[in-house]
């Protein structure tokens, strides 16, 4: 049983994520499921019971945390670490091995496990969870996917009686978020207490026996799945919450049909060390369409985007813009790529030097402009880092305008955001499509699609298998193609 | 899943994975041994007789390499500080300032190089449960090791950040080529380790708790799935470099 009593915290030096007097009693083999905007404290709560609070992320605590009626204060971690098995949202950096045996071991090792006993629970973890395909591999091919899964494998393998979940399909295609359902109903079946942070809640339905609402802090509702299958799509979205059933969820408006193509891509072969990675792709964009670009975790969709905006140079391709061959070097003046972790192309110390950083004669009218259409004079001081994913991706997006690009890639640009910022996205996007550029989605996000896109690429297997536009006709052939069972299983 | 496997280590020092797939195939050593030799390395580069010993010195650590199967990162390192030699021994040819300049500049690279490659090698080949094991059984205290296992682990994946990070600079046309750091030096920089601490700050914490949610601070003997302990192997190497070290040492006549 896990009790939080009175809880009472804030991180030091961070407004953000602090939790108000919450008090909540988890029994044994319950799934918990947690939900709420960016910043309502589910993390918070996820690492109170792990002990991370105050064990390694420090702030003002009042309140007591009991696990089996023991304080978890008086725990050293690695105690708790025997009894609690965490799964956290960045595949990359979760495994400490480079391969996969050793980092589904890992935990074992440190428990001390003599060596036999472990290589039976190593076995018994492969069986149990299908990954025997997995096993002996080098972690650093693997996809997002894959990796996750060694990451629960290695939770799993050291036998927890509770298992926490932080946000862990972030990064996780279709197919990968069934095979995470299905361990979570495994262990579930095995009596396990499961406690769960996520913003993706419909793949949890079937599994959470109640689902906390949070909201600034506070415990602002718990509902049991039948409850919460009954709240309407308004009050849903008003609560900030992401779609619960992905059947009911269709096509935003029509998009207006592009007159003229002004991309044409023909014959493009891409390799990547050696490797044919893609190949056959024929396409032709017009101004202000926004495809989005689907396929399995490592089928190709990131060295594509790639070449797209010039940066993968290993490519057989021809590349045309209003009539024009484009180089590489062509392609990265007209491109840019919004990126999955935006600090990568953050700069500068404030959202102001950002936007004009490396441009070279920048017109000082146009950052000012630029800033103010995408609400960020607010910020114009601020350090970037500071900023929430959302916006760091304005302040991104905010560079492409002043730099004239006019063909843009976000690449899963809807990963770990809740739905408010999903929202914005959707708009800032619509936004751009408004302004005449195009734009290529790479993402995993059903909901997203039926947002924003005017168009589905879908790439599988090294070849591209099939492009349409999206409206409510071809609704159900994108359902297949993230493999959304139809009709959701009602209890 | 009853069926037996083979054990994970056939013979003595050669390390093959398990279900026949091959992880890392190659020569294995302790990782006490490889910080054994990477101590011998660099008493024998501080006090090395001559550049020729030195060659030799990088040579025996480029065959070390290749027997770890770190075949392209050796050979590389080997061509590289023969090129260092012969620009070496021209600019011995040199007079004046130029010389002192030169020479001054290459003997600081001369006594770095070999310890830097044999590092390379030794962190690419070791395993942070391994390093963790061996550093476990000769009881050196967990404030060391454990920050020690976490860079270990955190090093690679500097040089994936640094694909994103050159991405990113390319599409602000900043080339990240050695002209343009020449050129402006400052906004390259910036560039560069601006998001890298970024990254790094993040990726630290990141495997930090994913370390500790899984009990590396547990004060038991660590146990291995990979038979950590010494071999016939390991005594060859260590014995490789050391008679290296006393030859410099007490035979320097013959360089």
């Amino acid at each position: 049983m896990i009790e939080l009593k009175q809880i009472t915290f804030s991180y030091s030096g961070q407004e953000k994520g602090g939790l108000q007097d919450v008090n909540l009693t988890i029994q044994d083999g319950e799934c918990i499921l947690l939900c709420g905007r960016s910043g309502c404290g589910k993390t918070t709560i996820t690492r109170l019971v792990n002990g991370l609070i105050p064990g390694f992320y420090a702030g003002d605590l009042s309140g007591k945390v009991l696990i089996n009626g023991q304080d978890i204060a008086d725990l050293p971690m690695y105690e708790i670490a025997e009894h609690i098995g965490s799964v956290f949202q960045n595949p990359r950096t979760q495994f400490f091995n480079v391969d996969s045996d050793s980092e589904i071991a890992f935990g074992l090792e440190n428990e001390a496990c003599p060596p036999e006993e472990m290589k039976k629970r190593i076995d018994i973890t492969a069986k149990d969870l299908d990954i025997g395909h997995l096993r002996g591999r080098s972690l650093h091919e693997l996809s997002g996917g894959e990796k996750q899964k060694i990451a629960f494998a290695s939770v799993y393998a050291m036998n927890p009686d509770i298992y926490l979940l932080d946000e862990p399909s972030s990064n996780l295609d279709m197919n990968a978020i069934q095979d995470l359902k299905r361990h979570l109903a495994l262990v579930k079946k095995q009596g396990k207490t499961i406690l769960i942070a996520e913003h993706r809640l419909y793949y949890l339905m079937d599994i959470a026996d109640r689902i906390v609402h949070m909201e600034q802090g506070r415990i602002a509702g718990i509902f049991t799945p039948e409850q919460f299958r009954e709240i309407s799509e308004a009050k849903r979205e008003e609560m900030g919450l992401r779609a619960i059933d992905l059947n009911a969820v269709h096509p935003k408006a029509a998009f207006q049909v592009p007159s003229a193509s002004m991309l044409e891509l023909t014959g493009v072969s891409l390799h990547y060390q050696k490797h044919h990675v893609l190949g056959g792709i024929r396409l032709k964009a017009g101004a202000g369409e926004v495809i989005g670009i689907i396929g399995h975790n490592g089928a190709g969709k990131t060295t594509f985007s790639r070449a797209l905006c010039g940066l993968h140079k290993k490519s057989e391709a021809q590349f045309i813009w209003n009539g024009h061959p484009q180089s590489c070097k062509d392609r990265l003046k007209r491109s840019y790529m919004v990126m999955q972790d935006v600090n990568y192309e953050l700069f500068a110390e404030s959202v102001r030097a950002e936007c004009s950083f490396g441009i070279r004669k920048v017109e000082p009218g146009l950052v000012d402009s630029t800033m103010e259409k995408l609400g960020l004079i607010p910020y114009q001081d601020k350090h970037p880092n500071t900023l929430s994913g959302g916006q760091k991706q304005r302040v991104a997006v905010a560079v492409s305008m002043i730099c004239g690009k006019e063909l843009l890639v976000f690449d899963e640009p809807t990963s770990g955001l809740d739905f408010d910022s999903m929202v914005q996205v959707a708009e800032l996007i619509r936004e751009l499509s408004a302004a005449g550029k195009i734009i290529f989605i790479v993402t995993h996000d059903y909901e997203f699609i039926c947002r924003t896109c005017s168009r589905v690429f879908h790439v599988d297997q090294g070849e591209l298998c099939d492009d349409f536009p999206v409206s409510g006709v071809t609704e159900n052939r994108i359902r297949k193609l993230f493999s959304i069972q139809q009709s959701a299983k009602e209890d | 899943m009853g069926k037996k496997r083979s054990g994970l280590r056939m013979s003595a020092g050669w390390n093959y994975s398990m279900n026949g797939r091959n992880v890392r195939a190659g020569l294995w050593i302790d990782p006490r041994t490889k910080i054994a030799i990477l101590l011998l390395c660099v008493l024998s580069a501080i006090m090395a007789p001559s550049m020729r010993y030195e060659m030799l010195l990088v040579l025996l650590i480029a065959c070390f390499g290749i027997a770890c199967r770190e075949v392209r990162y050796s050979m590389i390192g080997a061509l590289v500080y023969a090129a260092v030699y012969f620009i070496t021994t021209a600019a011995l040819k040199t007079h004046g300032s130029v010389q002192v300049m030169l020479v001054a500049f290459l003997g600081l690279v001369h006594k770095v190089y070999p310890c830097g490659i044999l590092s390379g090698i030794i962190i690419s080949t070791t395993k942070a449960g391994e390093f963790l094991s061996a550093m476990n059984r000769s009881h050196v205290s967990r404030k060391i090791v454990i920050p020690v296992a976490v860079m270990l682990r955190y090093l690679p994946t500097v040089r994936e950040d640094w694909h994103f990070i050159k991405d990113a600079m390319k599409m602000r046309d900043i080339s990240p080529s050695l002209k343009s750091f020449l050129m402006h030096p400052g906004m390259t920089i910036e560039c560069i380790y601006v998001p890298l601490m970024m990254a790094a700050s993040k990726t630290a914490d990141e495997l930090t708790v994913a370390s500790v949610t899984r009990g590396i601070e547990n004060p038991k003997t660590r146990t291995s799935i990979v038979r950590i302990g010494f071999g016939v192997w390991d005594v060859v190497v260590t014995v490789c470099f050391l008679a290296l070290f006393l030859v410099g040492q007490f035979c320097k006549g013959v360089f």
